[in-house]
C-alpha cells in the first residue's frame, strides 16, 4: 500500500533526526570497534605500571621519592625475599591471612610486609604506588592458576 | 619429565657406576633434631614421604664422631646505622658456635658476609667473627666481591680458594663468585652500580656469574690428584656445584666440568651457601648439602628443587629468626659428613605438605623482571 507522499517524507525525516540524536548520545549502546593502536595504548599503560611496580618492588629510591613513599627505613626491598615475586601468592587472595589477622586482599598483605619485615611506611591502599606494586606482582605471577582462599 | 631432570639423569648415568651411591649409611640418632610427630608414629611420616628423603636430615647411627666444625654464611650485613637486624643474627650465630662443647675444630664462613661489599660492612663482619677463638676459613660470596672486585675481602681474609688437610680429610674452598662475565665496563658503570646489579638475585644485568673457571678447575684437579680416590673430600663453595636454578645463580656455569673433575673420587661432600634454604642433592657419588643463611630465607625456586631435598618449613615473615641459622657438621668415624641444621626456631623440616616451604608455592608460575633490562638503567644503584 502506498503511503501518502507527504506523511512518508515526514516519517523519514523524523527517523533521520532520531538517528542523528542517538548517534551523538553518550549513552549509546553501540560503540566504536577497537583499533590496534588503542589496544597497544592499553597495553602500554599496563606495562608502564608493571615497570613502576618492578622498580618499587626492588627498592628504587628515585621512584619512591617521585611517589612520595618510603617502603623501607632499613635499606631493604621486597625482592630480597621475593625474587621474581615468588612466594607472594597473588592468585590465592582474597583469603584469611594470619599475619594481617583478618580476611584480606593482596594490598592488605603488601602493606603488612611494608610495615613489618621491610620496616617502611604504610602506603595508601588506593594510591598509584599500591596499584603499580599490584600490577607488577600480578604480572610476574600471571600464568598461575587462580586459587582463592588457599592458605 | 622436564629438561633439568633429563639432564640430571644423564649425569647420573655418566658419573655413577652400577651399585654406587654416595652414602650407604642412613639413620637417626638421638642428637638429631626431630619434630615430635616423627617420633609419635610412622603413619604421618610415611604419608608425607620422609623416606627416602631422610638424607637431608643427616646423622648416622652408631658412628663415633671424630671431629666437628661449624658453618656460618650469608649474613648480608648492612652498616649498623642502617639496619641492625642482620647484625643481631650474625652475632647470635657466632655466640652459638663459640658455645659449642666440645668446641668446633674450625669455622668455615661460606660467603656473603656483607650486603653491598662496603668496607664498612666487611669490617663490621670481620669484627663479629673475631669473637670466635677457633680457626676460621673463608670463601667469598658475590655480595662481598663486586664493589671493589675483592680488594677489601682479600685484604681481610686472604686467598679466595685454598686447601688444607685435617684429620684425614682434604678440605677445599672454591671461589665460585669472582669470575663473573664483565657486564659493567662497556656500560661505564660505577662500582656502586656494578655491585647493585650483582646484589639483585633476580636481576637481569649481572647474568650467569657463578662459575668455577678453567684455571680453578685445573687447580682443583691438581689438588685432588695427590689424594686417595676413596679418602674423604669436602668441597666448600658459595654456590651449589650442580644446576638447580640458573636465573638466581643457584648453580655454577661449569658444573658438568666440576663433576668430571670429581668423578674419580668416591667420598665427596659439597657444602654450599647462597641458596638460604635446606637443600640436599646427590650427583654421581657427590653429595651436596645446602646451608641456611643467618640473614633471611629464600623461597624454593620455581623449578629444579632436587628430588632428594626434604623441604624446610614455611617461614613466618613476621618472625625475623625463623628460617635462618647455621650448621654444626661432624665427620664421623665412617668418614661421612653429618650435618645438623641449627635453625633458631623449633621446626626445621616440614612434616606435612601444608607446613612445607615447597608446597607453599603450588600453582605458582613466575617471570623474570623487566625494569632493569633497558639502558640507561634506573638510578637505584647510583
Amino acid at each position: 500500500m502506498k503511503i501518502a507522499g507527504r506523511r512518508w517524507y515526514v516519517a523519514v525525516g523524523a527517523f533521520l533526526v532520531l538517528e542523528l540524536v542517538l548517534m551523538s548520545s553518550q549513552a549509546l549502546a553501540h560503540k566504536g570497534k577497537h583499533t590496534p593502536e588503542q589496544l597497544k595504548a592499553f597495553q602500554d599503560v599496563f606495562m608502564e605500571q608493571v615497570r613502576v611496580g618492578d622498580l618499587l618492588f626492588h627498592g628504587d629510591e628515585d621512584t619512591q621519592k617521585k611517589l612520595n613513599i618510603k617502603l623501607s627505613r632499613t635499606g631493604m626491598a621486597c625482592a630480597m625475599c621475593h625474587p621474581f615475586a615468588t612466594d607472594t601468592h597473588p592468585h590465592t587472595f582474597p583469603k584469611f591471612q594470619g599475619q594481617v589477622g583478618k580476611f584480606a586482599v593482596l594490598r592488605d598483605m603488601i602493606n603488612w610486609c611494608i610495615e613489618n619485615p621491610v620496616e617502611g611506611e604504610r602506603i595508601d591502599p588506593d594510591s598509584d604506588a599500591m596499584k603499580a606494586l599490584e600490577a607488577y606482582i600480578y604480572w610476574s605471577n600471571r600464568d598461575a592458576k587462580l586459587d582463592p582462599g588457599r592458605h | 619429565m622436564d629438561e633439568i631432570q633429563r639432564e640430571r639423569n644423564e649425569m647420573e648415568k655418566e658419573l655413577r657406576g652400577k651399585g654406587e651411591r654416595p652414602d650407604q649409611s642412613l639413620g637417626i640418632t638421638r642428637r638429631t633434631f626431630l619434630h615430635k610427630s616423627i617420633l609419635a608414629g610412622a603413619g604421618s611420616v610415611a604419608a608425607y614421604g620422609w623416606f627416602p628423603l631422610i638424607n637431608t636430615l643427616d646423622l648416622t647411627l652408631g658412628a663415633q664422631a671424630t671431629f666437628r666444625f661449624a658453618w656460618i654464611s650469608d649474613n648480608h650485613l648492612y652498616p649498623k646505622d642502617v639496619n641492625t637486624r642482620f647484625v643481631d643474627k650474625a652475632v647470635r650465630a657466632v655466640k652459638d658456635v663459640q658455645a659449642m662443647n666440645p668446641p668446633a675444630d674450625f669455622l668455615i664462613h661460606g660467603g656473603d658476609l656483607a650486603q653491598l661489599g662496603d668496607p664498612v660492612e666487611l669490617d663490621l663482619g670481620s669484627g663479629i667473627l673475631k669473637e670466635l677463638k677457633i680457626k676460621r676459613y673463608h670463601i667469598p660470596g658475590e655480595h662481598d666481591w663486586y664493589l671493589d672486585m675483592g680488594q677489601k675481602w682479600t685484604n681481610l681474609f686472604g686467598q679466595p680458594n685454598w686447601t688444607f688437610d685435617h684429620k684425614g680429610v682434604r678440605f677445599v674452598g672454591l671461589d665460585t663468585v669472582s669470575r663473573g662475565p664483565d657486564y659493567w665496563t662497556a656500560k661505564k658503570m660505577s662500582p656502586k652500580e656494578r655491585m647493585g646489579h650483582m646484589a639483585t638475585l633476580d636481576g637481569s644485568v649481572a647474568g650467569y656469574w657463578a662459575g668455577v673457571g678453567r684455571d680453578q678447575l685445573e687447580w682443583l684437579n691438581r689438588t685432588l690428584s695427590s689424594w686417595g680416590k676413596d679418602a674423604p673430600i669436602v668441597v666448600f663453595s658459595h654456590n651449589p656445584l650442580y644446576e638447580y636454578y640458573p636465573p638466581w645463580n643457584f648453580w655454577v656455569r661449569d658444573w658438568r666440568e666440576v663433576q668430571e673433575v670429581l668423578k674419580p673420587y668416591s667420598n665427596v661432600t659439597n657444602i654450599h651457601g647462597h641458596t638460604h634454604q635446606v637443600l640436599y642433592n646427590e650427583i654421581g657419588k657427590m653429595r651436596s648439602i645446602g646451608m641456611l643463611a643467618t640473614s633471611w630465607p629464600w623461597p624454593y625456586a620455581p623449578e629444579g628443587v632436587p628430588a632428594l631435598t626434604k623441604c624446610m618449613v614455611r617461614v613466618d615473615p613476621g618472625d625475623f629468626f625463623d628460617g635462618v641459622g647455621w650448621s654444626r657438621l661432624t665427620m664421623n668415624a665412617s668418614a661421612k659428613i653429618e650435618n645438623q641444621y641449627m635453625m633458631w626456631r623449633q621446626d626445621v623440616l616440614a612434616d606435612s605438605e601444608v607446613d612445607s616451604g615447597c608446597s607453599d608455592n603450588v600453582n605458582q608460575v613466575v617471570h623474570p623482571r623487566v625494569a632493569d633490562r633497558e639502558w640507561p638503567y634506573y638510578g637505584a644503584y647510583k
